[in-house]
């Protein structure tokens, strides 16, 4: 498929549009707090609206791209939307925007919000130019300042178990990111050239040990931030540690750009051929497989529920892992289809836990019970996107775990199919008694009265953003094969890597 | 193109009349100033006026006179050296503008700025000189002219840390009188305006004595381990000098020596056949680790960047000995790529030191909240050296790696992912001291020190970034450094 290539000054704008909102998180601050409120929200959803502008001139087949500086004699600060970016990109400026809007509640009494909007606002522009990125060095570039810079977000509430999870998530974010540094340049050794067009960038005749080389250095790297087990140490820490809104956006897109950075890897580039020659997919197949059930089992048994969902999100991420490693079509579309999917549901979900600890004080699952009666809409909410998780149709969550299948069977590899069924079954395990509780136990009675006066629902500011992401796990599934939506913008990424 | 041009000896010459002036006419502080300021700028004006040519390809020479038939006094602007001057020169004003906040109600003023003066003069005339024997006068003489500085504040550990220096860098500079004899008996000539002029006729025993005499001897002032000995001592001396020390003049005037032997007395061919840099990139590799392991227990702020510097150093080193055009561009750019980062750090250290009184890292809990653009400054340096892309470090590492690969040296790689980590592991905890580690009796009013203490941090740490995202935009120095390999590599 010939793309038209289409010389725009959109990518740019979207990337750095965030960064007028850094400036305004501190300089409006002083200002007052509801002027601050309108001024991020105006920059955040015009950043939303940029990204979703070039969908539809995506599904046209067109791809944007802007060169924007020389930063070696062959390699410049490029910007390239494909339709892969362009589904990654419209995901996080959506799930920002949402997490943005719950935050002007859930922050409202915090500490330090400059500081936390300034680095919100600045982790969104980090994370538009990871999936906006047009050769492996401008990737590179915006990963590792989205990956630092997250720091001060982890570790926002200055707790001692906060710091501790900000001192973890630095140690292994670095060691991940110099890992994939020394890919790329090994990737620019061996190729010369690193833009990610379609064509995979390096061939088989190169030396085979250098290519297993750049494989592993490349999985093992972006594995730290996509939580491949055992590199996962972090995400079970960083979650509970963080604010609600802020893990919402940690678990949803910024534990998936790592996927997402497989994914250029694997289709661009190695390119699935020269992949399928060297033979180490079914590796991170199995691998994946292991990451799925395994995590699974952990959320289990985890009480604080923070950190039950960071364990599913691992596990979820599996899901991904699995449907790259099995290099098929079909697969394919499932793990890209599964990002966004996944990224609604358990910000979803995150952001129901971040209500349920405001209003309630309920931070673990055994305090669940009967939150239903006090929180209908939260808890609603939370079965939504959990039911979701599952893989209930009509949900979002079912579709990718269609494609995946299909992909399975059409790689004909039946026992993954098994992996895939259990690790639903898993999540009906960890996520269904936290419904069952909050909606068929009876509270304890102390509790009814204590929280008589405050624990009730949420002010709508947060409550409106909970219940468009569950709308919108939802909405994903019923429509899922609506062109603009991510069935279709997988489609014609995945027709484009495997011509 | 080589062009007869005074501008390479009057670069050297307006510090060297600086200091003059300073000396004769010092007393009063607002003259003072004011010589010291206007020379330091008509400097850089002078040596960027000759950077649109430099960059266009074009040598400036100056001959003085001869001492010996064939040697004189010369200067030769080439891109290397102008590479050098470009930064010693910019770095010069900054430094001086923060020196003159720092140096307030001090004693001995009219000793420290023109002994200060003198010692930038003489490292524009080192990388200016045109032959060995010239660079080893300005050399000797930089070591002489930083002695005062290093004791300025004139107490028992001062007397001895300039004591410890003096020795270290005075038995360094026979080492090179003699390695530099050697080189003339052998060739006949000593310029350093080849690539190379050595050739694989003489001797390999002979090789090795020079090789080991000039590099041994440039290795004292580049601290490379274990000649470092004298650099953590010498960090009594004031701040301004220690970052004048670190940055720009000592350190870097060895760092160069150690190119100017490898690319222009024997020549990267040379060196290929005889392989004697293998033991060098060695030691180098040791260094970086080693000198990183040792920053990360040091408490004193200034020794911590001390250590610090013996490792970034030592990059230099490794990346030069590798002798490929990466690395070689590598090396080159390194000597701003660690200038300026380790320079704002320094500056850092003294305007926490003159405004709270704290050198030590535990007692800069909270301090970001209290000076928060003086640690956002050191946080872009230490982004720097972690080798975040865009800032200055990155460039080094991209093309260091580069080099590496070139020449199949895998260790190299690894020594260099392990830097950053070790990198990280003793600036981080700074930065979350000072932003993230709050003490009840934190305070948390603003108050930085005196503008002329922060601007020049502020710009520094300007220059960081400019320097890791601008390499490519035409007249930036990263082209000079280029240049330099093509000349040095016959390319």
């Amino acid at each position: 498929m010939d793309s038209a290539l289409a010389a725009s000054p959109v990518p740019p704008a979207a990337v750095f549009l965030p960064l007028v909102g850094v400036v305004l998180s501190v300089g409006l601050g002083r200002v007052s707090e509801q002027v601050r409120t309108i001024g991020l929200g105006v920059v955040c959803a015009a950043t939303a609206v940029l990204s979703f502008w070039m969908i539809p001139g995506i599904l046209d087949g067109k791809v944007f791209e802007t060169y924007l500086l020389r930063i070696t004699p062959t390699i410049w600060l490029h910007l390239r939307v494909d339709a892969l970016g362009a589904l990654f990109g419209a995901t996080v400026a959506l799930l920002w925007s949402l997490a943005l809007v719950y935050s002007v509640g859930y922050m409202a009494d915090g500490h330090r919000l400059g500081r936390y909007y300034a680095f919100f606002m600045m982790c969104l522009s980090w994370t538009l130019g990871v999936a906006y990125a047009g050769n492996l060095l401008t990737f590179l570039i915006f990963y590792e300042l989205f990956s630092i810079l997250t720091y001060p977000l982890v570790v926002h509430e200055e707790t001692p178990a906060a710091m501790a999870a900000g001192t973890k998530y630095i140690i292994y974010i670095l060691v991940g990111g110099s890992l994939v540094l020394l890919a790329v340049v090994f990737t620019f050794f061996l190729a010369g050239e690193q833009t990610l067009t379609a064509e995979g960038l390096l061939s088989a005749d190169m030396d085979r040990t250098a290519l297993l080389v750049v494989f592993w250095c490349y999985v093992l790297g972006f594995g730290v931030k996509a939580a491949i087990m055992p590199l996962h140490g972090w995400v079970p820490d960083a979650h509970p540690a963080a604010p609600a809104p802020f893990s919402a956006v940690l678990s949803g897109v910024m534990v998936a750009a790592g996927s997402f950075g497989i994914m250029r890897v694997v289709y661009q580039v190695f390119g699935v051929e020269l992949l399928e020659e060297i033979g180490m997919m079914p590796y991170l197949a199995v691998v994946a497989a292991i990451t799925i059930v395994f995590a699974a089992i952990l959320a289990v048994s985890q009480d604080d529920l923070k950190r039950r969902l960071a364990y599913s999100t691992i596990s979820q991420m599996g899901y991904v892992a699995l449907g790259i490693g099995l290099l098929g079509m079909g697969s394919s579309i499932g793990a890209m289809v599964h990002i966004v999917n996944h990224a609604f549901m358990k910000g979803t979900l995150f952001l129901c836990a971040g209500l349920l600890i405001k209003r309630a004080g309920i931070r673990n699952v055994s305090e669940m019970a009967g939150a239903a009666r006090r929180m209908p809409v939260t808890m609603a909410a939370f079965a939504l996107a959990a039911l979701g998780l599952i893989g209930t149709p009509p949900l979002s969550g079912f579709i990718s775990k269609w494609y995946l299948g299909l992909g399975i069977l059409e790689v004909d590899q039946p026992l993954y199919l098994a992996v895939l069924l259990g690790g639903a079954l898993l999540a009906a395990i960890y996520l269904l008694p936290i419904v069952y509780a909050a909606y068929f136990k009876k509270p304890p009675a102390v509790a009814t009265e204590a929280d008589e006066e405050d624990g009730r629902e949420a002010p709508l500011s947060m409550l409106v953003p909970t219940v468009v992401a569950s709308a919108l796990t939802l909405a994903l599934g019923l429509g899922a094969t609506l062109p603009g939506l991510p069935y279709s913008l997988a489609e014609i990424a995945v027709e484009t890597f495997f011509r | 193109m080589e062009v007869y041009d005074i501008r390479p000896m009057l670069a050297p010459a307006i510090s060297l009349a600086c200091a003059g002036l300073v000396f004769l006419f010092g007393r009063n502080k607002y003259w003072r100033r004011f010589w010291m300021l206007s020379a330091a700028t008509l400097k850089l004006v002078v040596v960027m006026s000759m950077l649109p040519g430099s960059l266009a390809g074009t040598v400036y020479v100056f001959e003085m006179m001869e001492f010996t038939p064939g040697i004189g006094l010369g200067f030769r602007a080439d891109a290397l050296g102008m590479f050098f001057a470009a930064v010693s020169s910019t770095l010069w004003l900054f430094t001086s503008v923060y020196a003159i906040g720092y140096m307030k109600g001090e004693g001995q003023r009219v000793r420290f700025f023109g002994f200060f003066a003198l010692c930038i003069s003489t490292t524009v005339g080192l990388a200016f000189a045109e032959n060995l024997l010239t660079f080893f006068i300005f050399y000797e003489m930089l070591t002489i002219c930083t002695y005062p500085l290093v004791i300025h504040d004139e107490t028992a550990e001062a007397l001895r840390a300039g004591r410890k220096y003096l020795i270290y860098t005075l038995i360094g500079g026979a080492c090179i009188l003699v390695g530099a004899v050697v080189v003339y008996d052998a060739t006949g000539t000593l310029t350093l305006s080849r690539p190379g002029i050595v050739t694989t006729d003489l001797s390999l025993g002979t090789l090795a004595l020079m090789f080991a005499l000039l590099i041994g001897g440039f290795s004292v002032k580049a601290a490379v381990m274990p000649l470092h000995g004298w650099l953590p001592s010498a960090m009594v001396a004031p701040t301004p000098v220690s970052a004048l020390l670190h940055a720009v003049a000592v350190v870097k005037a060895g760092a160069f020596g150690i190119l100017r032997t490898i690319y222009n007395i024997f020549g990267v061919d040379v060196l290929e056949e005889v392989g004697f840099t293998g033991a060098l990139a060695a030691i180098a590799g040791f260094t970086i680790i080693a000198a990183s392991l040792v920053a990360i227990f040091q408490d004193n702020f200034k020794r911590r960047l001390a250590f610090s510097t013996i490792s970034q150093l030592s990059y230099i080193v490794l990346a030069a000995s590798l002798l490929t055009p990466f690395a070689a561009t590598a090396a080159i750019v390194h000597i701003a790529n660690q200038a300026f980062p380790k320079i704002t750090m320094f500056f850092v250290a003294g305007a926490i030191q003159r405004k709270t009184g704290k050198t030590a890292v535990h007692e800069l809990a909270g301090i970001g909240y209290r000076m928060p653009w003086t640690m956002g400054a050191f946080s872009v340096a230490a982004m720097s050296f972690i080798g975040m892309p865009l800032f200055a470090g990155f460039i080094t590492k991209w093309y260091l790696s580069l080099g590496a690969l070139e020449t199949a040296d895998y260790w190299v790689l690894v020594i260099m992912v392990v830097s950053s980590m070790l990198n990280a592991a003793y600036f981080l905890p700074v930065i979350y001291l000072a932003f993230f580690k709050i003490s009840p009796e934190t305070s948390m009013r603003v108050d930085e020190a005196s503008p002329t203490l922060l601007a020049p941090i502020l710009v520094c740490a300007a220059y960081v970034i400019v320097l890791g995202a601008t390499t490519q935009v035409p007249g930036m120095p990263f082209s000079l450094a280029e240049a330099a390999v093509h000349f040095v590599f016959g390319m």
